[in-house]
């Protein structure tokens, strides 16, 4: 399920003395099965760039194409759009409002008008993705669970709809880092075994790092970059410069390629790193 | 969708202008003694008046006149319903039949009722929006402060009171923001808030209203760690950084109000009926 972003502006506040304009002639092209990463600083766009993907902003300057089918279309089916591209809040706890986990989760198949048997298997078969034991969970008040847990189940809460394609919206933020390893190993696993194309925004440079594999560098309102991840993290002064900090892996290779060792640029993965510079300290051992 | 887009009420548009230098005080008085001669009057002309007089304030503040009137345009339905409720519930002797529908029957003064009860509230909402519009937070609760002192001889924490208006004030636009953040991620779950019946409508409030309320009290409960963390212990040997001073402006204002209340006085006495 292709997803085209066509020329896409967008102003906040239009007429009122606060407008102001937070997307500039954004063009955007996902392909089925992608993982993409997006960065950029606060207030860069990106949460407005996502909220066009699942027709929660209808453009009208601009046209986003969802599956070939334009938003903007008075025929358009909003909701169906919406249960194909899942989106899953900055603090997604907020959404949470049944008594129980089960019930939470069941409102989306609910509103899709399934019937009970698939209803509960839907809700069943989230649960498992985000690592939440159907047995012990589904019946639990929701303000019994952890925050780490809230989130989890509120990211079941959208899988349950059955989405093609992932909005992820910093969906880290906040946890400590065992939340945050966990919900990381619930998005790897979600892209690996049910293909689901995702877009995954964070201000973390280490999970997109590790995550994606494309990299979209959003800055006042416009994509200013858009490549490999690899790539992307090698033009260390350019994402400097609009306030994006590198991973930390990157951070210590560009400080020992300073310091007079020879490495290759974007390496990424704590693995990588390790051969390189045993690589390279043995080829330094070999000179002298 | 934007909610936020429409609340005027409770929004600061900072601004240099005559309006914006005044002293609060001077405001709130005019405020009150705008919303009295709202309460009182009883023709068109008088409201029209009031028009005048409001638009002539907004064109001095410099205030868009669009955005002026973009806080009504949330309120138009109930107006609305208010207005077709006048219409045929308004019974007074005497006056003409205008026309019948089964067992309702709208009367003339029915229809001149629902427009005055419709004008009123549009002015006072008007009135309410302007001053917050031109007055920032701070001044704000420094001028009603200011004015409810004399509550303190019958034992009446004004300060309290006061802070707790702005306070609400203030929720006004966070919670519109946090209702709007809660309504899209229901919507991203697939509830359409357009559709159905009256009582699926209903129903689809619940998932919205419940995380709001619970926001609301965790939010509360921030507030006043975040205030007890600033050592605030109410009113009490509080000192101000800004005194309040009135100037030639405000002699110049209260000139203008004393006229224009004489005139709106004038009108009530003179004219009774519906004009």
């Amino acid at each position: 399920m292709p997803i085209d972003v066509i020329n896409l502006s967008h102003s906040y506040k239009t007429g009122t003395p606060f407008e102001h304009k937070v997307l500039f002639d954004v063009n955007l092209h996902i392909s089925d099965g992608e993982f993409v990463g997006l960065i950029g600083p606060t207030r860069s766009g990106k949460t407005t760039l996502a909220q066009y993907l699942n027709a929660l902003y209808i453009p009208r300057q601009g046209r986003v194409l969802i599956d070939n089918e334009n938003t903007a279309d008075k025929k358009a089916d909003l909701v169906s759009i919406r249960h194909r591209v899942g989106y899953v809040f900055q603090n997604p706890e907020y959404q949470l409002f049944a008594p129980t986990v089960g019930e939470d989760i069941a409102f989306g198949p609910i509103n899709q008008n399934l019937p009970q048997e698939e209803i509960d298997r839907l809700v069943k078969g989230s649960m498992e993705m985000v690592g939440l034991d159907f047995n012990t969970f589904c019946h639990r008040d929701i303000f019994a669970l952890s925050g780490g847990q809230k989130r989890r189940a509120a990211i079941a809460g959208v899988l349950a709809c059955r989405p093609k394609v992932l909005v992820l919206d910093d969906i880290t933020s906040g946890l400590d880092p065992r939340g945050r390893e966990e919900i990381m190993k619930v998005v790897k696993d979600l892209h690996l075994s049910q293909n689901i194309t995702i877009l995954f925004i964070s201000n973390s440079m280490d999970e997109v790092a590790l995550l994606a594999r494309r990299l979209l560098v959003m800055d006042n309102g416009k994509i200013i970059m858009d490549g490999p991840t690899r790539e992307v993290f090698a033009r260390t002064e350019k994402l400097r410069s609009i306030g994006l900090e590198l991973p930390e892996i990157s951070i210590i290779i560009d400080s020992l390629q300073s310091a007079g060792f020879n490495l290759p640029r974007g390496i990424l993965t704590v693995d990588e790193a390790i051969s390189e510079i045993a690589a390279a300290l043995h080829l330094r051992e070999g000179h002298q | 969708m934007e909610l936020t887009k429409n609340i005027t009420l409770g929004v600061y548009l900072p601004g240099e202008s005559a309006v914006h230098r005044l002293d609060p005080r001077t405001k709130i008085i005019s405020v009150t003694l705008l919303i009295v001669l709202l309460l009182l009057a009883r023709s068109y002309l008088a409201f029209g008046l009031v028009a005048l007089f409001l638009a002539g304030m907004v064109y001095i503040a410099k205030i868009p006149p669009g955005y002026a009137l973009r806080g009504l345009k949330p309120m138009l339905p109930v107006l609305i319903l208010m207005w077709v409720f006048q219409l045929f519930l308004y019974q007074a002797p005497g006056t003409a039949t205008l026309f019948q529908w089964w067992v309702f029957e709208a009367t003339e003064a029915g229809l001149h009722m629902g427009n005055l009860i419709i004008m009123r509230v549009l002015f006072l909402f008007s009135v309410t929006t302007l001053l917050t519009l031109t007055t920032s937070v701070v001044s704000l609760t420094d001028g009603l402060e200011n004015l409810l002192k004399p509550l303190r001889f019958i034992g009446i924490p004004y300060h309290e009171l006061v802070m707790t208006l702005v306070i609400a004030l203030r929720f006004v636009l966070i919670l519109a923001e946090e209702l709007e953040k809660i309504m899209k991620a229901q919507m991203a779950r697939g509830v359409a808030f357009d559709r159905g019946n009256f009582i699926q409508k209903t129903k689809k409030v619940f998932p919205v209203f419940l995380p709001l309320f619970i926001g609301a009290f965790k939010r509360a409960e921030e507030l006043i760690v975040a205030m007890d963390a600033r050592s605030y212990t109410g009113g009490k040997g509080r000192t101000k950084m800004k005194t309040l001073r009135m100037g030639r402006v405000d002699f110049a204002a209260a000139v203008i109000m004393l006229v224009f209340t004489g005139i709106m006085i004038y009108i009530f006495t003179a004219f009774k009926a519906f004009i």
